[in-house]
């Protein structure tokens, strides 16, 4: 009895911890489960030991052989935490000046920089592409942190001959598109065919006139799991311009009016995108573009510009490409996207998710400019001018206005009689203290002017008498003397002058007794005389103007 | 009170028997099946679908601090332990390759030139005497690139082992001796063995075979092509004899496409004898019929020929062999085969590939050719200029 006791009890206090032990593996397994941590598919594979694993020969130790499981390149949603490889293929032509912005976006990019390889297309440089290229590059490689250097890098370069120029107006105008779009075309695709390795997993083509992109444009691409996928690509304007503008046109999908337009057109026509001759009535990529939208929001595409494309390397493996002929009426980006439905990828383009391409003024733009700094020089010409008028005119002309006014309504009110008339009344008064003030002033003016004629005339006078004067006193001092003893000179003068002449001598007395009677001679004379010897002194000082 | 005195107890109830057998069968079924019911979560949502605030909301808490914000995406290393073959490569640190593609060339005295030559094989069976005529081949191998491409099959894994210890043997033998690259692909995309031979050839199937056929054919070249190809010779894996001078023959044309005349050795019954008979009927010059056919035809519809099906007329270089006839005698041709068929690289590199989807009707190496015409290439073939198929 004790015995079976004790063996209940050891069994029941075992039964208690496996039933404990089985509920905490259950609750940790469903945990498990339930966070998606190992989840059944995997599990039954780990159980069936991989069925689709198969062969993988062994070739390290031979020379020049390499061998590749496509598998393992398809393409990651997540590539960049599974080590997937990523061909960045750059075309470049006279890129010398946008270089340095291009290696400073790449060495943002926040996809491990080990796993980009790098490759570039110099063609048709009539600038210093490849020099700049070089020193960038070396620059990249040679960064202290190594985490920030990239995997590997190919220069390739061969010239397709130039069919017109590289300038915005030459680039973008109609009629050389055609031409201009198959030959770049050509330039991708061997870029493309040297560039892509086995060991890439996506490939990525970018222009390197992007003025902003995100630094994790190539995450914010890959997660959406594509084969091909496409920004929107817009451009900064200056402000006469408008600001904004959509630049890549390139991104559309296929209208009804388009595939009419195509189904006309002969077998070698290339249908161009944003052009009033071609009009396909297409929905653009860039036109779809809400500032404020949802960045993920995504959009089936058909044509694809190449300012910045996202693809599996399957893509180009499998053989889609930038056709250089005519394909289905369209060459190069547009043609491989619509060369790659074809072929069954899926295309597809982000409307609300933006990288900014930089601002290149076409030649209308550029007249617009000069016409503007022409129009600029000539205001400040303009300005300067007119100040100098301004000037002129405050020299050469007297300002009367503040006299005008002063003497405006005295003048008017002399010619406007009626007006005088019909003001007499009210301004009698007035008008007439005015015209007395207006009297008197002339009046003292007038007796100031006589005054000073006055003057000068005595001043004259006085002159001749010296003169005279000076002539009798070398005829005879006697005579002189005596004149001034009697006293009255002009009398003397006269009495000298005319002494023998007895006629003369009686009318001189007539004249005497007069002036005796006015002025009392003797004293007066005598009086007068000192007065008049200091008159000979300072003569004009102290001239009496009432003797006249 | 001790533990066995409480189970004791427990044991004296009975109710027990029956609580605690309900109890774990409502665990068992809280635990496996109540799929939306959480164990820890109290508002009836389950875990796994748990969403922090700043989750819900889009933002991060602390937006106006840069010291809290995350990086957008993890850079956690994720890989796969079950299958890892993946192959990593070395690159040498500050390491920049400069190629001058403009001095890429292919003329006709291609081996004084030291042209790179790829040949390219699909291969679905590993055939001796095909390495063996490879082999035989009078063409520095300095100067040869082998390209190969593997269906992901059981017979694939097969002729992948064959090939490896070919090239092994080779590879690792005289210097001289060994070939300047070769790549070895798995496929991954549509397997193009998929088929067996008795279809093989039957109407219905050609399309998808031979879409197949296309994407290895593009997937081999466009990742086995290097800086240094100045010519790319498709060979079939079942082309068991050619001259040995195939290559030097043959560049010495100096044509963008040039494809040999397939025949194919058999002991003829009736006569008794060893014979041959034309086997490649993909060369072919246009005809009016072929292009009447094709005007009439759905988009998605493909004109194959050796088909009573579909009478083309269409002149084919198989019938054009003349025994006494000049060996370098060309012909103009609008469709080639890939059995044995040279091509300047730069046909390719400028995007002539093979269409796996019907292109102006026609297919694959068709297809490929139709595409270098619209790339302004000239097509040819040598009628008098014979290459073996193997006899199955």
């Amino acid at each position: 009895m004790k015995y079976n006791k004790k063996v209940s009890h050891v069994v029941s206090s075992n039964l208690v911890s496996v039933i404990g032990s089985l509920f905490t593996a259950l609750v940790v397994l469903k945990f498990l489960i339930s966070n998606s941590l190992i989840s059944l598919p995997s599990l039954l594979k780990f159980v069936q030991l991989n069925p689709s694993h198969s062969y993988v020969p062994d070739f390290r130790d031979t020379p020049n052989v390499e061998f590749y499981d496509l598998r393992n390149y398809k393409g990651n949603k997540d590539g960049w935490q599974r080590n997937d490889r990523i061909v960045f293929c750059v075309p470049l032509r006279d890129a010398a000046q946008h270089l340095p912005r291009f290696f400073d976006h790449l060495d943002k990019m926040s996809y491990p920089h080990n796993l980009i390889d790098l490759s570039f297309l110099v063609s048709d440089s009539s600038d210093d592409t490849m020099g700049v290229l070089l020193s960038n590059l070396q620059t990249a490689q040679s960064q202290r942190d190594k985490s920030k250097r990239f995997g590997n890098i190919e220069i390739y370069e061969k010239d397709f001959g130039q069919v017109i120029g590289q300038s915005f107006s030459d680039r973008h105008g109609f009629a050389g598109q055609g031409p201009r779009r198959k030959l770049m075309a050509r330039a991708r695709n061997w870029l493309g065919s040297v560039a892509l390795k086995p060991y890439h997993s996506w490939v990525y083509w970018r222009d390197v006139d992007i003025e902003t992109a995100p630094r994790t444009i190539m995450e914010d691409l890959m997660h959406h799991d594509k084969d091909i996928i496409v920004p929107n690509v817009w451009r900064p304007l200056p402000d006469w311009l408008g600001n904004i503008q959509p630049y890549d046109l390139n991104s559309w999908q296929e209208s009804e009016g388009g595939l009419q337009l195509a189904n006309q057109l002969n077998e070698d026509a290339v249908i161009v995108e944003g052009y009033p001759e071609y009009a396909t009535w297409r929905p653009h990529l860039a036109y779809m573009r809400d500032p404020n939208g949802d960045p993920e929001v995504e959009m089936e595409l058909d044509g694809i510009g190449g300012v910045s494309i996202l693809s599996k390397a399957n893509v180009f493996r499998s053989g889609s490409h930038f056709p250089a002929f005519s394909f289905e009426k369209h060459a190069e980006t547009e043609a491989f996207g619509k060369l790659s439905r074809r072929m069954g990828y899926n295309v597809i383009g982000l409307p609300h998710y933006v990288v900014w391409h930089i601002y290149e003024p076409s030649t209308e733009d550029l007249k617009h400019m000069e016409w503007m700094a022409e129009e600029e020089t000539r205001r400040i010409e303009e300005e300067k001018l007119r100040e100098f008028y301004n000037k002129v005119w405050d020299l050469g002309f007297d300002d009367v206005r503040e006299e005008w006014s002063f003497e405006k309504d005295s003048i008017l009110k002399n010619i406007d009689n009626n007006e005088a008339v019909n003001n007499k009344l009210a301004n009698e008064n007035e008008w007439y203290e005015n015209t007395l003030e207006e009297k008197n002033k002339l009046l003292e003016l007038q007796k100031e002017k006589s005054r000073e004629a006055a003057k000068k005339k005595a001043r004259e006078e006085f002159k001749n008498k010296e003169k005279a004067n000076a002539e009798r006193s070398l005829n005879g001092n006697k005579e002189m003397k005596d004149s001034l003893n009697k006293g009255k000179t002009e009398n003397k003068k006269e009495s000298t002058e005319k002494k023998q002449d007895n006629t003369n001598k009686n009318m001189n007395n007539e004249q005497n007794p007069k002036q005796e009677e006015k002025g009392q001679p003797g004293e007066n004379t005598n009086k007068d005389a000192p007065k008049q010897k200091e008159a000979k002194q300072n003569v004009p000082a102290d001239f009496d103007p009432q003797k006249q | 009170m001790n533990i066995n005195m409480l189970f004791f107890r427990l044991k004296r109830l009975p109710l027990a028997s029956l609580i605690f057998p309900s109890i774990s069968i409502f665990l068992i079924y809280m635990i496996f099946f109540a799929n939306n019911v959480s164990i820890l979560g109290i508002d009836q949502s389950a875990i796994k679908n748990h969403k922090w605030a700043h989750e819900i909301e889009g933002t991060w808490y602390f937006p106006f601090s840069s010291k809290f914000k995350m990086p957008k995406y993890s850079y956690k290393k994720k890989s796969n332990w079950l299958s890892n073959d993946f192959v990593e490569d070395i690159i040498p640190e500050g390491h920049i390759a400069h190629y001058d593609l403009n001095k890429l060339h292919s003329t006709k005295d291609a081996m004084k030139l030291k042209e790179h030559v790829l040949i390219a094989t699909p291969m679905q069976t590993f055939h001796d005497a095909y390495w063996s005529n490879l082999l035989k081949m009078s063409y520095p191998r300095s100067l040869l690139e082998l390209g190969f491409i593997i269906p992901r099959t059981p017979t694939g894994d097969e002729t992948l082992k064959k090939l490896e210890a070919a090239v092994k043997n080779v590879q690792t033998g005289k210097v001289e001796d060994r070939f300047a690259k070769i790549t070895i692909l798995r496929q991954d995309s549509q397997s193009f063995d998929k088929l067996g031979e008795k279809e093989r050839h039957s109407l219905a199937v050609q399309k998808e075979r031979r879409s197949a056929m296309a994407l290895a054919r593009n997937e081999l070249l466009f990742s086995s092509i290097g800086p240094s190809t100045s010519w790319v010779l498709w060979l079939d894996a079942d082309i068991v004899e050619t001259p040995a001078t195939v290559i030097q023959d043959m560049t010495n044309h100096n044509k963008p496409v040039l494809a040999a005349n397939v025949y194919q050795r058999f002991f003829d019954k009736e006569k008794n004898e060893n014979s041959i008979r034309p086997y490649d009927f993909n060369n072919w010059a246009e005809s009016e019929k072929g292009l009447e056919i094709a005007k009439n035809m759905n988009e998605d519809e493909i004109i194959v020929e050796g088909y009573a099906e579909i009478a083309t007329y269409r002149p084919l270089m198989a019938h054009f062999y003349d025994k006494a006839g000049k060996i370098d005698a060309l012909m103009a041709l609008d469709g080639v085969g890939g059995g044995c068929t040279l091509v300047k690289a730069e046909v390719h590199r400028d995007g002539a590939m093979f269409p796996n989807f019907p292109f102006y009707h026609l297919i694959e190496t068709e297809g490929f050719a139709k595409m270098a015409k619209r790339l302004n290439y000239e097509i040819f073939g040598l009628p008098n200029y014979l290459v073996y198929h193997i006899e199955e």
